[in-house]
């Protein structure tokens, strides 16, 4: 029994934060796929600068404003949506769906909440009730008690035995929570927290702390049939948030019993809730028998609900879509790309998933870089192989932001520190349970102090034995067969000996040792026929076939850190979508897991490969692509890259270094696009920075079009016009100057636009200037109609992008930042009167 | 507080085990028609004829029958059979029929006694017998189930309350002390 | 570490590194795509004369766990997967994958291409292989000349009854190759069971009273059954409730006049949705068959169809019309793969009760 929709109002994710990067705009992307099918019409609501999502929507349908509940009304007394779809908007837009049905607007509009009614979405959002409901079926909660004091937490620990967590409770942002095994501890920790709260209560919860912590992702429909799309183990036990652990897919150190217990347990909770669509539960499993309590049950869109997807080649997002419209699982076409496989079968892996989280650290350094219970991660990157040791080795590398090939060594820590970071570990964690492993410790006691399993120490360990024959057998074939079988690329084999990786592909060439690509499908191999995913691997069967049209390699950018990189994903899709309207087959390469840019539906082909030299070229050697284009400013690589003369390499925006301009002295700039020695101005922009810097690293909003644009704006074109040699400057030219305000301009440099900029470029002026900038550089663009298109000085709003940082989730003081401690932006527009 | 005692899960099983055991025991669906007593019975009927469906392809007539007015507990001026089965849907005809009843929960047998005597006053069926989702036992009246989810042995001191999704959003018995 | 062959009746051969066992070995080859459970896979008796492809490309990480064996002597011919830990864990895992391998004489070999394997299977249907030391002219000549034995029940099955005491319900489990998993279900619900020989008679079954039987799974085609299995089959069904499982619901659809097809490629796994008709809802399940009953074959005067696996659309389950007797093909003890179908044990025991019920006086 489908719904009839004729009206939806989707949420979108916002900006990119701590606690979500693109993927709740990757899946709003997949979801509007889906949706189009139906025929409904769909309203989109996202301030996300960098969303690709709204790009996708008829613009009189989207919203560019903040996804908060007051909007979200707005727009419903405007467009009087039948049904809305929350999910995609992450907790925050289900803490909407929630408002919205608590405050019966729902109700007397007549919407429906599409994925979960309002009854089951209060037995979620609210703790107590979902307490009850999860122990109504029988399934095990945390006992936690809000006390006022020490008898009633004696009370309580009496009953749940230690070790229990004691917390103040306080509306500030303290996050203080003491650990306690016996009574000395529980009587100082309530001393001390009883001092701080000053409603004199004091929350007290049985500690879990060292279990594993285990993910399951499943997926309903209305007629109760259920499938469970992927089990994940964080290898980092609980006490470590699961946004900061090292994930696995499949689970690793689960016996059946136990696996199926969770599996059971998720079906049984996604029941109780009448899920129709995605639902996420967390569980902490006992390390010494098969007790489990459920830590979190999440029915929305997630990071580890994309992981999930991602990791068994699932259709997660599409199908999910229908769910949440009433078709059954039964009733689901896929795409002609999944072949035979249903949408009602349950996906099944034969390959190994590893995901590593990023962190800020190297952007933020003045805040406390301990990974515990509070996530600080912004980003992670995943590894793909045959073998755990080849997975975790590939997504190692992926984290490394250096495109060179090696792993960096912390061999400098002394003793004392490796132990203390074993107990207290930093954003290093992998690194040092190597280094740990390499100076001897022993597996049982490294499991006892950082409560992992050990199976993951036997692994590290093959890892290193692996890495030490290498090192010590240079060039030799045997070095290279293992080097390979245990995920070293060709680019880190070559650092390792220090030669040039032609040298290894010579090698390779002689003896044979072919790289081969499996596709990343959920029936392990059941159909013969398969996706257009696939990760290496060095083995009999390669099923990567080479377009036989013409094609275009993008490099994608890795995994999220701070900076321009949710503008990057945004501006490496468009890259994909020009390729694409300019008649090539697109191969993306990439290894985050949430980037919008690795959405099937965006090319051709997807590779999950580190981004580095050895891979990239491995690719290259089977693909053959005629066009290989390298977003971003990554000198690196576009130097290695361009060694191979043979290439034809576009790098873009092109590579900056010929921009000169003072950074210090930055208020306004003219934007223009220059093809031949033909000037096309663009736009003109102010920057605003905190406390009026004219600094560009620490400007915060940009605003289109300038201040003063109805006096000054033509003559400022005109000077930045005169100034420009089109013999130096071609493509998207940013031309600086500096003002006090009174009018009157100093012009202080020349830069290429940067991506973020060009990003919102074309937000603001309707013109898609990623797809000039392929179109330009493939020699396809049509200056005719380019300048029909484009009328610059008709300003009829002002736009402005403001960046976001993550200070407050870091727990920093610091209010204002650089470009470069940027986590995303949002972006709003005012009408001019 | 309520304990569950059926699930959902093991609600549907029973629903299925009862179906199989009508098709077995009637030797086929000929003739077959269903009655749900009042309000959970008539949702478990329906269910019970949804299975039918599936499995012989065939429409199994469900009625639905409200006894308050024949329970010999309460008292009430005589009254004409009209006025009796004001609330009852049955639009078919039970004459040489097997007739199952459907209940939610088999007790006293007092609200079957009704039914039955309701049931006898539309006609001559060929044969009457009676399906419930649970027996809790407690029987005052000569009277047993011939289809049987689940027996639930209970005190008389507690409760069986028996959910059902239609009306009040979960599938469940819990038995509530 | 010693390098082996995989090598196939279609002259295929693979080059891989050996663990467990040293032994040469042939049985047939068949692709398991389970993702947990190998311990039970590998004990599983349904095994016995087969080398199991596991398509998960690590097994080994949990060791050997006292409470997962499907069988106390495993009879698979070998075990060949990507790669594997040796681990033996904590407290209640003391024994590692490739000891145990070895105690059991069984094979193995990793380091090889399994996906293309599987694909290999897919394209070319079952066929015999064996693990051999040297992949030449002579492995081969053994592997074309090695005739598998028919009589495989005969070789796994109990040949003495034997009891498992409770309090509750009386079973009689015929074994044709039994896995633990059954008996672990009805010792959960409290059952008296005792395991019987495949080749008990009606008579010698029904001596003991029982309120139920099972008959279980097993390896091999049911073809290789003597008729007097089919006959104690159709006494016993009509005088106590019967719940049959695997081998087992292939032998109970040819003893209702059905007949058995062997599948051109053998499916393991728990990915495929089975369909209960009934109710519509689809649910997964371990899968483990190598025959399936011909939907075309059956007598629908005498069986419902009960279940079907919605993507090759081979009959899962069945129900006679006339009798509380019952049969699924897959196995629903979850032991390997989900437990979504385990509640048929309670359906079971509950028939039990309600036929107790109905033949005492107590109302």
């Amino acid at each position: 029994m489908t719904i009839d929709i004729k009206k939806v109002l989707l949420l979108g994710g916002g900006p990119t934060n701590i606690g979500h990067e693109n993927e709740l705009d990757a899946a709003a992307f997949e979801r509007l796929m889906a949706l189009k099918k139906t025929g409904a019409k769909i309203i989109y609501v996202d301030d996300n600068a960098f969303s690709v999502t709204t790009e996708e929507i008829q613009p009189a349908n989207v919203y560019v404003q903040e996804v908060s509940f007051q909007n979200v009304v707005t727009i419903i007394d405007k467009e009087h949506p039948d049904a809305i779809m929350a999910t995609t908007g992450g907790l925050n837009g289900m803490q909407i769906a929630w408002q919205l049905a608590e405050s019966g607007i729902l109700a007397s509009n007549n919407i429906t909440l599409l994925g979960i009614k309002p009854a089951d979405l209060r037995k979620v959002m609210d703790n107590q009730k979902l307490r009850d409901t999860l122990t109504e079926i029988n399934e095990k909660v945390i006992a936690s008690k809000i006390v006022a004091d020490d008898d009633e937490a004696m009370d309580f620990v009496r009953e749940v035995g230690f070790p229990v967590i004691v917390k103040p409770m306080s509306s500030s942002h303290d996050t203080s929570r003491f650990i306690c095994n016996n009574t000395d501890e529980l009587e100082d920790a309530l001393d001390v927290s009883f001092k701080r709260t000053y409603i004199k209560r004091c929350s007290i919860e049985q500690s879990i702390v060292g279990y594993k912590e285990i993910e399951m992702v499943g997926i309903r429909d209305a007629n109760g049939n259920k499938i469970l799309i992927s089990g994940m183990e964080d290898m980092d036990p609980i006490g470590i948030h699961s946004g900061d652990s090292i994930i696995f897919a499949p689970t690793q150190t689960l016996i059946n019993e136990e696996y199926q217990a969770l599996r059971t347990a998720t079906f049984r909770i996604m029941d109780s809730l009448n899920i129709t669509g995605t639902c996420h539960v967390q569980f902490a499993q006992s390390r010494t028998d098969s007790n489990y309590f459920v830590t979190k049950v999440s029915p929305f869109f997630t990071r580890n609900t994309i992981l999930a997807a991602k990791a068994t080649g699932y259709p997660l997002t599409y199908v999910s879509s229908f769910l949440e419209l009433g078709y059954n699982l039964t009733e689901i076409k896929l795409p002609s790309r999944y072949s035979k496989f249903l949408a009602f079968m349950e996906p099944t892996m034969d390959h190994v998933v590893v995901k590593i989280p990023l962190w800020p650290f190297r952007d933020i350094t003045d805040v406390d870089q301990h990974l515990n219970t509070l996530m600080k991660s912004v980003g992670s990157t995943i590894g793909i192989g045959r073998t755990v040791e080849e997975a975790i080795i590939k997504s190692m590398h992926s984290s490394q932001f250096s495109p060179r090939d090696i792993l960096p060594s912390v061999s400098t820590v002394d003793d004392d520190d490796v132990i203390n970071q074993l107990i207290h570990p930093l954003a290093s964690r992998i690194l040092i349970l190597m280094e740990a492993l390499h100076r001897g410790f022993s597996i049982d006691e490294l499991s006892e102090l950082t409560q992992i399993d050990r199976f993951y120490f036997y692994k590290l360990n093959q890892l290193l034995r692996a890495q030490d024959f290498v090192v010590n057998n240079p060039l030799s074939p045997q070095s290279i067969e293992i080097g390979h079988k245990y995920g070293f690329g060709d680019g880190m084999l070559a650092e390792l000996w220090k030669v040039n990786i032609s040298k290894i592909q010579q090698m390779n060439e002689n003896y044979k040792n072919h790289v081969t690509y499996k596709a990343i499908e959920p029936s392990a191999g059941e159909f013969l026929e398969c996706t257009n995913v696939f990760y290496s691997s060095y083995e009999l069967e390669n099923e990567s076939r080479p377009f036989t049209e013409k094609s275009a390699l993008v490099i994608g950018r890795g995994g999220n850190q701070l900076g321009p990189n949710s503008a990057a994903d945004y501006y490496t899709s468009q890259i994909l979508r020009s390729l694409h309207k300019c008649g090539y087959k697109t191969i993306i390469m990439n290894t985050n897991p949430n980037a919008v840019s690795l959405t099937p539906q965006l090319s051709d082909k997807q590779y999950i490969e580190p981004i580095q030299l050895g891979n990239i070229l491995n690719i290259i050697e089977l693909e053959k692509p005629d066009v290989v284009i390298l977003p971003g400013n990554r000198h690196y690589l576009s130097k290695q890259l361009k060694q191979f003369k043979a290439l034809n390499i576009i790098v873009l925006p092109p590579d900056q270094k010929i921009a000169t301009y003072n950074q210090k002295k930055a208020t306004t700039a003219v934007d223009l696009f220059i093809e031949g020695n033909e000037i096309l101005p663009v736009t003109t922009i102010s920057f605003v920075g905190k406390d009026q810097l004219t600094d560009l690293r620490f400007i915060n909003d940009y605003k289109e079009p300038m201040d003063n644009w109805e006096s000054d704006e033509d003559k400022l074109i005109a000077n930045a016009s005169k100034n420009i040699d089109t013999h130096e400057w071609q493509g998207l030219v940013q031309v600086l100057y500096n003002t006090n305000g009174d009018s009157k301009y100093e012009m202080t440099g020349i830069r290429p636009v940067r991506i973020t900029e060009t990003a919102f470029l074309t937000k603001t002026t309707g013109i898609n200037w990623i797809n000039v900038l392929v179109r330009k550089y493939l020699g396809k663009l049509d200056m005719v109609s380019l300048r029909e298109d484009w009328q610059p000085t008709e300003h009829k709003r002002s736009a402005i992008m403001t960046a976001h940082f993550p200070f407050r989730e870091l727990q920093s003081g610091r209010s204002e930042g650089t470009t470069k401690q940027e986590v995303g932006s949002s972006l709003s527009f005012k009408n001019f009167e | 507080m309520g304990k569950i005692i059926l699930d959902k899960m093991a609600m549907q099983r029973a629903l299925t085990r009862i179906t199989y055991e009508i098709v077995e025991k009637n030797k086929g669906v000929e003739d077959l028609v269903l009655i749900g007593i009042k309000t959970r019975g008539i949702f478990l009927a329906n269910r019970i004829a949804d299975r039918l469906q599936q499995l012989e392809n065939v429409s199994i007539p469900v009625g639905e029958l409200d006894i308050t007015n024949y329970r010999d507990d309460i008292e009430h001026d005589a009254m004409s059979s009209d006025v009796k089965m004001s609330n009852n849907k049955i639009n078919f005809s039970i004459e040489g029929k097997r007739v199952i009843l459907v209940d939610d929960v088999l007790y006293t047998g007092r609200t079957v006694r009704a039914a039955l005597s309701a049931v006898m006053d539309l006609g001559r069926p060929k044969s009457i017998n009676l399906a419930v989702l649970v027996d809790r036992g407690h029987r005052e009246l000569p009277i047993r189930a011939d289809f049987v989810g689940k027996n639930i042995p209970s005190s008389q001191k507690e409760k069986i309350k028996v959910y059902v999704s239609e009306i009040d959003d979960k599938d469940a018995v819990e038995l509530i002390k | 570490m010693t390098e082996r062959y995989l090598i196939l009746e279609d002259g295929s051969a693979y080059a891989g590194k050996a663990f467990g066992s040293l032994a040469t070995t042939t049985g047939e080859i068949v692709a398991n795509s389970t993702m947990n459970g190998y311990q039970e896979i590998i004990s599983n008796q349904i095994y016995h004369n087969q080398i199991i492809v596991f398509t998960q490309s690590s097994i080994g990480n949990t060791g050997l766990d006292q409470n997962a064996y499907e069988s106390i002597l495993p009879s698979a011919k070998g075990v060949i997967v990507r790669e594997y830990e040796n681990l033996a864990t904590d407290h209640f895992k003391r024994i590692s994958l490739d000891r145990y391998l070895k105690q059991h004489k069984i094979p193995g070999i990793y380091d090889v291409d399994t996906r293309e394997i599987r694909h290999h299977l897919q394209r070319r249907g079952n066929m015999k292989a064996s693990i051999v030391d040297v992949a030449d002219d002579h492995a081969f000549d053994q592997l074309h000349a090695t005739v598998l034995t028919n009589q495989q029940v005969a070789q796994v099955a109990t040949p003495k009854p034997f009891p498992n005491p409770d309090e509750g319900a009386n079973v009689v489990v015929v074994d044709f190759g039994l896995k633990s998993g059954i008996l672990r279900e009805l010792s959960h619900r409290d059952c008296n069971v005792t395991v019987v020989p495949w080749n008990f008679s009606s008579a010698q079954i029904l001596d003991l009273d029982p309120d139920g039987i099972v008959l279980s799974t097993g390896p091999g085609s049911p073809a290789n059954l003597p008729n007097s299995v089919l006959d104690m089959i159709t006494d016993v069904q009509s005088q106590a409730p019967l719940f049959a499982i695997g081998l087992g619901h292939e032998l109970f659809a040819l003893a209702n006049g059905a007949k058995i097809t062997k599948l051109t490629v053998e499916h393991h796994g728990s990915n495929h949705p089975i369909r209960e008709i009934i109710t519509n809802e689809i649910f997964f399940s371990g899968q483990e068959q190598g025959y399936a009953v011909d939907p075309k074959s059956i007598d629908h005067a005498k069986l419902f169809i009960t279940h079907v696996d919605l993507v090759n659309g081979t009959v899962q389950g069945l129900r006679h019309r006339d009798y509380p007797a019952f049969s699924v093909q897959f196995s629903p003890d979850g032991a390997p793969g989900p437990k979504d179908s385990v509640g048929l044990f309670d359906d079971f025991v509950e028939i039990m009760a309600r036929r107790r019920d109905s033949n005492d006086d107590r109302y």
